[in-house]
């Protein structure tokens, strides 16, 4: 757990909003290493989504220096860009954002195709969902599931290429309480048995309760950075132990 | 495309029913309209070349060195016959019909007509030029037959002569004296066309050869099967006639036919394409909207890593499975239509009379449309054709869409 997959230095952030200009982050220093299981929080407009979109190489910084995964993002063509998403970095979206005429397998199976897998793509992708207890759901569309099941679904698209960093923006926002709770130890599961590092931006007290270690953002800077002692991980997933019941979501 | 990005392309398609079905239903009946008019261009300048051939000119004629550029119906082949045997050698060739033209002077009484003179050989000259089949008073020429003549009913009208009569002919001999033979009149022709009637006035090749001192043939005219093979068949008899004597298509023989069939075409053709580029835009519009609609989506995509070029192919694989529905569409639609175009044709009679003459062109006002393997092909290109090129920009756009901008706008 010494790699380091996020390197932030002085990080800057600036959007023009008609005639002024919105300095979104203001100087960020942050470092996360290999497995770290990290939660952003802070209030709204404090800077979380705009340094998730950094670290996932969706946006370049206007000041400062973002390493991830080795990568300077700020010289990093779009191409580029897209090709450290597409190989390295998971991404779990607030409003699920599954491809609505896709089944939950084919969205999984979507991503391994994008990335040029093989003819076992199927069987990956399936296995993914098998390990997240969605086998039954394969074949539904998103609109055929739960917010929770469609959730997940997400998740297991994220993770179905083992990439080495997932970031979630506000991930159980969406969710009601036990959905999220069952979500946060699917995401604590993966990353404890494949190694993964997760960034979760949230707002959600119950989700931070989750969180291994938790930045605080205030007016685009990290005002607090604690690290929590990490508690035994919660057995929930089929075949290691016995999850939650789904509910809907 | 790969499997699963086919099958995401085609269940996008079906994504907004009533959109898609409004374009298949406009690529549908765009490519009907252009379908409907290129059958129509075919089918006209079939007709044109066609009837331009049976007016007399020929799909492609063995003419002397010289005449391309003076015109001169005094200027005879170096061998007529060697071009006559090389000409009827010729694959797909019709009729082959060696003439010899003469500038001469009818007369009868008082009145004189002057005409041009065409020495024909009567027994293939009926296949070269139809409508001295049409003849309305006494007999068309005998093989063989000296001393007789076959005139247009407007000739004979001015002449005030009738079948049977003895006509007075005077030409310029070779040495530049005035020869001149009597020649009975045994039958009247009439084209439908009073230009054309004005002009005919046809003998035995020997006639014209005796009048002008001229031995031989001033033209060998040859009809093809297929008037599209006439650019070949000239390339090829161009080889193979007397040494000194040119090959000529119909278009070059008749350059202001020709040129007016080239407008002509070229007007059809601007027609077609201002209809296929309303078709484009409407296509363009609907894919627009629909990528639009989607740009969170395409967020997401380009999120999860989906490159720039992957992104466009997805969107142009839309296009396709819409252009296809609307090229078959169309097809299906027009396939009867055109059939029927082509058996029983556009007639014009009613309006413009049995037919008409332009530019020495004898036209029937039927136009059939032409119905061939073509079809296919082209409701192919034009469906998707059309179709692609419409999404490029709604592509491209896709492809641009920024994921973080995108997506915070979203949220």
């Amino acid at each position: 757990m010494n790699e380091i997959v996020v390197a932030a230095r002085a990080l800057e952030k600036a959007f023009a909003a008609g005639k002024l200009e919105v300095r979104a982050l203001r100087g960020v220093d942050l470092e996360v290493r290999t497995g770290e299981f990290l939660a952003l929080v802070g209030p709204s407009g404090s800077g979380k989504t705009t340094l998730l979109n950094l670290v996932g190489a969706l946006d370049r910084p206007t000041g400062g220096e973002l390493t991830v995964l080795g990568r300077r993002v700020g010289e990093l063509s779009r191409r580029e860009r897209a090709e450290l998403r597409l190989r390295s970095i998971g991404f779990v979206f607030q409003a699920y954002n599954l491809v609505p005429v896709l089944t939950a397998l084919e969205n999984v199976e979507f991503v391994l195709e994008l990335q040029g897998a093989g003819a076992d793509r199927r069987n990956r992708a399936r296995q993914v969902l098998d390990e997240l207890g969605l086998g039954d759901l394969a074949h539904r569309r998103p609109s055929e599931l739960s917010g929770g099941q469609q959730q997940r679904v997400a998740v297991a698209r994220a993770v179905a290429a083992r990439p080495k960093l997932v970031l979630a923006d506000e991930p159980t926002a969406n969710l009601d309480g036990e959905n999220a709770e069952v979500l946060m130890h699917l995401m604590r599961d993966l990353r404890d048995r494949h190694g993964m590092t997760f960034v979760f931006s949230t707002h959600d007290p119950r989700v931070v309760a989750h969180a291994v270690r938790v930045v605080t953002l205030v007016d685009g800077r990290v005002a607090r950075d604690e690290a929590k002692p990490e508690e035994a991980p919660h057995p929930i997933v089929p075949g290691i132990g016995k999850p939650p019941a789904p509910t809907g979501g | 495309m790969a499997a699963l990005s086919s099958r995401y392309a085609l269940r996008s398609v079906g994504r907004n029913a009533r959109r898609t079905l409004l374009s298949v239903a406009g690529i549908g009946v765009g490519c009907f309209l252009a379908l409907f008019m290129e059958s129509l261009n075919r089918g006209r300048d079939e007709l044109f070349a066609r009837v331009g051939a049976e007016s007399g000119s020929g799909h492609v004629r063995v003419v002397p060195r010289g005449w391309r550029e003076r015109r001169d119906p005094r200027l005879r082949l170096a061998d007529w016959r060697a071009d006559r045997a090389a000409a009827s050698a010729l694959p797909g060739a019709k009729a082959v019909a060696p003439r010899a033209r003469a500038q001469v002077l009818l007369a009868m009484g008082t009145h004189v007509v002057p005409v041009e003179l065409v020495g024909v050989d009567a027994a293939v000259e009926p296949r070269a030029f139809r409508f001295v089949r049409n003849v309305v008073k006494g007999r068309y020429l005998v093989p063989g037959e000296q001393g007789a003549v076959v005139v247009g009913k407007v000739v004979a009208e001015r002449l005030e002569s009738d079948v049977g009569d003895d006509i007075l002919v005077s030409a310029v001999g070779k040495g530049g004296d005035i020869q001149s033979g009597m020649l009975r009149l045994v039958g009247v022709v009439s084209t439908g066309s009073e230009e054309i009637d004005a002009s005919i006035a046809q003998v035995a090749m020997e006639e014209v050869e005796r009048l002008t001192g001229l031995p031989g043939a001033g033209e060998v005219t040859v009809v093809l099967e297929d008037w599209r093979t006439a650019d070949a068949a000239r390339d090829l008899l161009a080889r193979r006639v007397a040494a000194g004597d040119a090959v000529m298509t119909w278009g070059e023989i008749n350059p202001e036919f020709r040129g007016h069939l080239q407008q002509d075409a070229a007007i059809s053709r601007f027609v077609s394409g201002i209809i296929l580029l309303i078709v484009f835009l409407g296509v363009a519009s609907a894919q627009l909207a629909a990528v639009l609609e989607r740009r969170r989506e395409f967020a997401v995509l380009a999120a999860l890593g989906m490159s720039t070029g992957r992104m466009v192919r997805l969107v142009l694989g839309e296009a396709l499975a819409l252009g296809l529905a609307g090229g078959a569409l169309g097809l299906a639609a027009c396939l009867p239509v055109l059939w029927r175009f082509s058996r029983a044709g556009l007639d014009f009679r009613r309006w413009m009379g049995s037919s008409y003459s332009f530019q020495g062109v004898i036209v029937e006002p039927i136009l059939y449309g032409d119905l061939g393997a073509w079809v296919i092909p082209y409701a192919a290109a034009v469906a998707l054709g059309a179709t692609v090129v419409a999404s490029l920009y709604p592509a491209w756009f896709a492809a641009r869409t920024d994921p973080a901008v995108a997506l915070r706008v979203a949220q």
